[in-house]
């Protein structure tokens, strides 16, 4: 009789741990899409910096009531087509509440479908292509995927009237990366270009990973060019500053935010003076409370803060804004961040704030940052 | 413009020739397609840039320093990925090699971290980035020149190496039986060894004089430069070693050409469609001799 009532109590308490469970286990986790191996590496690598940092000062504080921070990370190596395969995998996990990604558009543009279908809330730091949002909306017109960056047809009609109005640029040679950030860039700058008069006297595509460009530089020294357009990103844009100045082109470059990084000049050298682009952040022009953040960056990593790393913080910083607000069910979350619409709603972040349109898309202007003296400033003159 | 433009190619060509013929000897010795030799090449620019920064050595030392660890990565990759499989079919060994690629290629991005990084220019001689010679538009730097000299250098020594040593004759002997070859006291593994040996010397250098030419090393640039020196290598006959010299240099201009005149975004399906045309109308390659497969 003893012994079935001590097995009764056990059972009993056993069946109590179990109900319990989940309150008390509970974790919050959040997913990283960025490319981890491959040739974009590197952009992955300033994302995690970014979203690292931004968990480590969480859990440093105590989490979330209590419940520490985790972050999942998945590789899509920068493809669609492991972009494709780890969105399913991002949203069989429970424990994920939201995804910071993906890096490249085209791996964003991809893996864009699955989320929306499954219902998990996604902000990418950095996919600039103008077609992803209009796929971001369920059927009931719910918007699941938002942009912590500005759109490229925005940087490149930005860039077409800053060259010609600021820099006074008369003829165009055009690089781009052949994937969707490079090509949309491209055809946004195009298209301006052609409404300013401002002539494209020659475009030039490239894969990623291409590292000799002497043959299009050569054709395009041919039209006497006083400006080149860098549509792409800083490693590859880096070679083709360098093997410019290598055969004597004297021309002011020009790009997006693809050239933003210190590797830029490390690996251009001289070449990399005089080259201009936008950004999305930029250090000087950042808000007093991000200046702090700001410096133990530098200390932590020995590079100045680029704005990968900085909207990947700003973007993890979304999500649990949102999770101590609406707590970790997946919707609630995103209507939490669909309520970031006006300026009062904003969320106060190192970019400064950052408030989506009906569409998920940012309202946030474009800073121009310039290489002079083998080191980044900001542009002497500023356009909004 | 033409000058320039061939000029560019003859670079890019030589460098793609001494990948190529890396490519090349191991296949005239045991027929197999080493797909990580685009790794030793990667490797051979890392460990350079490694011994200058970390070690101070300066620029010509470390290319020595460099050679000598991809020469022991070579054999090691020879010991330990495919000695084992040496009687297995030969699908087998190539698979090996294609996971060897990206065994190395991950491990060289834990050691170094996935940023592109520049070659230390303090540690370069400073005649490098010098015009050695214009003629209107036409430029041609000293690196280019030096790019010239080490690999024509390279390839004359490694045909003497082949057709005027002992090693060569053992390397020559084992390509037509290895069999035969054994059975008249040639040590096999050894000179398998050595044929890697020697491929990893020319790879090394050939990595690192492109991490010169063009400032920048980074973990996977051995893949795309492996599968155009593979082109190269079957475009001159695989197995031939003139013929991977001969190959590197067609795909190289025949590249530079295209991305020149026609669009730059075809440049590698016009390196890839020379090499097919070749395949259609001369299977055997530019200097590949026409023999009947033994299988």
């Amino acid at each position: 009789m003893r012994a079935s009532s001590w097995i009764k109590a056990v059972v009993a308490a056993c069946l109590l741990a179990l109900v319990c469970t989940p309150a008390w286990a509970q974790r919050i986790k959040i997913a990283v899409a960025a490319p981890l191996t491959g040739p974009a590496a590197s952009y992955g690598e300033n994302i995690r910096a970014g979203v690292e940092t931004k968990v480590e000062q969480i859990n440093a504080a105590g989490g979330i009531d209590g419940v520490m921070v985790e972050l999942a990370f998945f590789d899509d190596m920068c493809e669609p087509r492991e972009a494709a395969v780890v969105a399913p995998r991002i949203v069989g996990d429970r424990d994920i509440v939201g995804v910071v990604g993906h890096v490249c558009s085209s791996a964003h543009l991809a893996a864009l479908p699955t989320y929306v279908r499954m219902g998990i809330p996604v902000i990418s730091p950095t996919a600039t292509n103008v077609n992803i949002s209009q796929q971001n909306r369920d059927n009931q017109g719910r918007v699941w995927s938002f942009r912590n960056v500005y759109l490229d047809d925005y940087q490149g009609y930005f860039l077409a009237n800053y060259v010609k109005d600021v820099l006074g640029l008369e003829r165009i040679a055009v690089f781009y990366e052949n994937n969707d950030y490079g090509i949309g860039l491209k055809n946004a700058f195009v298209a301006q270009a052609n409404n300013i008069g401002l002539a494209v006297i020659g475009e030039e595509g490239y894969v990623k990973g291409a590292t000799d460009f002497a043959p299009q530089l050569t054709r395009l020294r041919g039209g006497n060019p006083d400006g080149l357009f860098i549509a792409g990103y800083y490693n590859e844009g880096a070679l083709i500053a360098a093997q410019a100045g290598n055969l004597g082109m004297n021309v002011v470059k020009f790009g997006g935010d693809g050239l933003d990084n210190v590797d830029f000049i490390n690996l251009a050298g001289d070449a990399a003076n005089n080259t201009f682009m936008t950004v999305p952040f930029l250090a000087e022009a950042a808000p007093e409370h991000a200046q702090e953040f700001i410096k133990m960056f530098q200390e932590r990593f020995q590079r100045d803060l680029d704005w990968m790393s900085a909207n990947a913080h700003d973007a993890a910083g979304k999500f649990i804004a949102a999770v101590v607000a609406v707590g970790t069910d997946r919707a609630a979350i995103r209507d939490y961040l669909a309520g970031m619409d006006s300026l009062e709603n904003a969320y106060i972040g190192i970019t400064g704030p950052t408030f989506f349109n009906e569409i998920g898309d940012p309202e946030k202007g474009a800073f121009v940052k310039m290489v002079k003296d083998g080191a980044f400033m900001a542009a002497p003159v500023q356009m909004q | 413009m033409l000058e320039q433009q061939l000029i560019n190619g003859l670079t890019l060509g030589l460098i793609y020739a001494l990948i190529a013929v890396g490519y090349t000897m191991v296949y005239g010795v045991i027929q197999l397609i080493n797909f990580a030799h685009g790794e030793i090449y990667m490797l051979g620019a890392f460990f350079c840039v490694t011994f200058i920064t970390a070690a101070g050595l300066p620029f010509y030392a470390a290319i020595l320093m460099a050679i000598l660890c991809c020469i022991l990565c070579g054999i090691l990759l020879d010991i330990i990925a495919y000695r084992p499989l040496r009687k297995a079919p030969r699908l087998a060994a190539l698979i090996t090699a294609i996971g060897m690629s990206i065994f190395l290629q991950n491990v060289a991005l834990m050691i170094w971290g996935s940023r592109s990084r520049p070659f230390p220019q303090a540690a370069l001689p400073p005649f490098f980035r010098e015009k050695a010679l214009v003629l209107g538009d036409v430029s041609l730097t000293w690196l280019q020149l030096f790019i010239f000299a080490v690999a024509i250098i390279m390839m004359i020594g490694l045909y003497l190496t082949i057709n005027k040593t002992r090693i060569g004759t053992a390397m020559r002997a084992l390509a037509q039986n290895k069999t035969a070859a054994s059975l008249m006291g040639i040590n096999v593994n050894y000179v398998i060894s050595f044929t890697f040996a020697l491929g990893s010397a020319m790879g090394a250098v050939a990595g690192i004089l492109v991490s010169v030419y063009y400032n920048t090393l980074y973990p996977t640039m051995g893949y795309t430069a492996g599968v155009k020196a593979f082109a190269a290598a079957v475009l001159g006959g695989i197995g031939s070693v003139p013929g991977a010299m001969v190959g590197g240099v067609v795909l190289g201009v025949a590249e530079t050409l295209g991305a020149g005149y026609v669009s730059s975004l075809y440049r590698d399906g016009v390196a890839y469609a020379v090499m097919i045309a070749v395949i259609i109308f001369r299977p055997s390659g530019i200097l590949g001799k026409s023999v009947i497969d033994k299988a």
